[in-house]
């Protein structure tokens, strides 16, 4: 007699959920806490999110979701056996994302060149430790679709393809908080 | 046309869309008395964006129950969030 789990229904590995939601809840204890300590202080906090150049993340998110389409595309390509246009989905996917961390780059010497460090106000703590922890999962996920873009195997790229959506699903939480709630 | 029909196109299209209004939401000058609902205009559309990552490029729309888990703890989550935000206003 064959048993079904529910767990069965889940599109991929078991383990990429396990790690989609162990993100999910590390970086959304991160934002209920930033908006709890901006309780303490809100207009503080207010001014030094207008700092921050809203248009030029508004940018990043454009360049993170175009990267993630590229990452479903690669899936889909490879499942229907065209390797080729699949790995160059994937490429560009990563090329996506080596944009994205340069444009973070150029946020953050900006911020430095005005004298702006994780320590001037308890927002710029936060605004270091969740963008520099998510730019470090932007990093990993460039290496990640390479490398799943040269051992690509469907099960590789649907993996490889679901860590880079979890890492931009966390972005499409962490932009709105850290940038556009005023 | 038949691109336009193309799922992965529209959840594309729709995440651009969601991204560009959350951003214009919050750079209009809105009057003091509508700051909160700049706000929790700004945390529903992230709830949306956040949709149609699960739903379409992790595949969650085929698997009914656990789109509806991920929905309704995602929605408490920014539920929260607005709570959180909207409390500092009657700080």
């Amino acid at each position: 007699m064959s048993e079904t789990s529910v767990f069965d229904d889940l599109p991929g590995d078991l383990m990429i959920w396990v790690l989609i939601v162990s993100e999910l809840l590390v970086f959304g204890a991160g934002l209920a806490t930033f908006l709890a300590v901006r309780l303490t202080d809100p207009e503080g906090f207010a001014l030094a999110q207008d700092m921050l150049h809203r248009t030029g993340a508004g940018l990043n998110t454009v360049v993170l979701v175009t990267s993630g389409a590229l990452a479903a595309l690669a899936l889909h390509l490879r499942k229907a056996a065209r390797r080729g246009p699949a790995r160059l989905a994937l490429v560009g996917a990563a090329g996506l994302g080596v944009v994205f961390l340069t444009i973070k780059g150029a946020e953050y010497a900006a911020k430095a060149s005005a004298g702006i460090g994780w320590d001037t106000h308890p927002f710029f703590t936060f605004y270091y430790l969740l963008t520099g922890f998510h730019a470090a999962h932007v990093l990993a996920g460039v290496v990640v679709l390479l490398l799943v873009a040269w051992q690509d195997t469907p099960r590789n790229i649907e993996a490889g393809a679901a860590f880079w959506h979890m890492v931009d699903l966390v972005w499409v939480l962490l932009f709105p908080v850290l940038y556009l709630l005023r | 046309m038949a691109m336009l029909r193309d799922p992965l196109l529209r959840a594309w299209g729709w995440l651009i869309g969601l991204s560009l209004c959350s951003t214009g939401v919050s750079l209009w000058h809105w009057p003091a008395t509508l700051t909160p609902l700049a706000g929790a205009l700004i945390l529903t559309l992230g709830w949306l964006k956040a949709r149609v990552i699960l739903g379409r490029y992790l595949g969650l729309e085929a698997a009914p129950f656990w789109r509806r888990g991920f929905d309704i703890a995602l929605a408490l989550f920014c539920l929260l969030l607005l709570g959180l935000y909207l409390v500092s206003g009657l700080l």
